[in-house]
């Protein structure tokens, strides 16, 4: 039962976005309280951050719960009242700190991609 | 023909049977964001159809598994192999703490035989076979035996040899069955301690 080269591709996939997701939302609320339909949209335009809906609902009550994100809720001129969630003061220290650490990461991850094992560990 | 309120009243029934592990106050509040989502996007979408809806909300089970180990009780029944996140708040004791507790409960009864040496040792069997079983460091197969021999096993002989007056007569014969029993939780403990995951 040797998963296909699709699926393990999906999974490192979805391991990928389990790491950055939480920091993608808080990002999403960086300038103004977003509501969950919303943020969802704009997930799923990244196209590669895009996850199974209802997964982030979980992610956002943990958000919640852990106080990086506050919920208000708020009328709408069409359909139901809807949930806001905003960033508190650890959100944003949160996002700040990851602001500052991932771009060390992503560079680190390109040069292992982009070197070739050929040119660099030849002692030679 | 189902109606569009049947679809989404099985949906979250659905959801609300793949999460009964959670929480009641958090898996209400799961549905209740589910229950706004769907609202929200009818009313944004009012030619979607509901089946789409749900569908790209998810599979329920999955949903249901991201909420348990989100929710940092999740070792049960998740598949989402969340291991890192979910045994978070129990199990953090070193796993040498319940070995040396239940091994030394008996040698410190040997030492100090007279109240409340017994007494403390006791404890010491007691509080160990609770981080054995608490720890996250065994399956619950190794726990089993792990109790069943250094805690349950001396309790029992000893109550028996209280109880009957019936136990080895003379010093040497005592000291001996104490040895004998020594040993064999010094080897259950090695061998809890090597088959323990990290």
């Amino acid at each position: 039962m040797e998963p296909g080269d699709s699926t393990k591709q999906a999974r490192a996939a979805a391991q990928l976005r389990k790491g950055v997701l939480e920091y993608c939302v808080l990002a999403l609320m960086r300038d103004r309280p977003r509501y969950g339909v919303e943020l969802l949209h704009a997930l799923e335009d990244s196209g590669a951050l895009a996850t199974s809906q209802g997964t982030v609902y979980p992610l956002l009550s943990r958000l919640r719960r852990d106080d990086l994100v506050t919920t208000t809720w708020q009328e709408s001129a069409s359909g139901p009242p809807r949930r806001y969630y905003a960033l508190t003061d650890n959100g944003r220290t949160a996002l700040d700190e990851f602001t500052r650490v991932w771009p060390g990461f992503r560079d680190a991850v390109d040069t292992f991609l982009n070197t070739s094992p050929l040119s660099d560990g030849d002692p030679a | 023909m189902k109606t569009s309120s049947d679809l989404v009243r099985d949906y979250l029934t659905t959801v609300e049977r793949e999460a009964s592990a959670l929480p009641a106050d958090r898996r209400q509040e799961l549905l209740a964001d589910l229950t706004e989502h769907i609202e929200v996007t009818r009313a944004e979408r009012p030619g979607a159809a509901i089946g789409e809806i749900l569908a790209e909300l998810g599979d329920p089970r999955t949903i249901a598994s991201t909420a348990l180990a989100e929710s940092g009780n999740g070792t049960a029944g998740t598949q989402t192999g969340d291991d890192a996140a979910a045994p978070a708040r129990r199990g953090k004791v070193h796993p040498l703490v319940p070995l040396v507790m239940l091994t030394l409960a008996l040698p410190f009864a040997m030492v100090f035989p007279d109240l409340p040496g017994p007494a403390f040792a006791f404890a010491f069997r007691i509080t160990g076979a609770v981080l054995l079983c608490t720890s996250v460091h065994w399956s619950t197969a190794q726990k089993t035996t792990g109790v069943l021999i250094t805690a349950v096993l001396p309790t029992v002989v000893i109550a028996a040899w209280n109880l009957s007056s019936g136990g080895p007569e003379g010093d040497t014969p005592a000291l001996v069955a104490n040895v004998a029993m020594l040993a064999l939780l010094v080897g259950t403990a090695t061998w809890l301690w090597r088959a323990r995951r990290a």
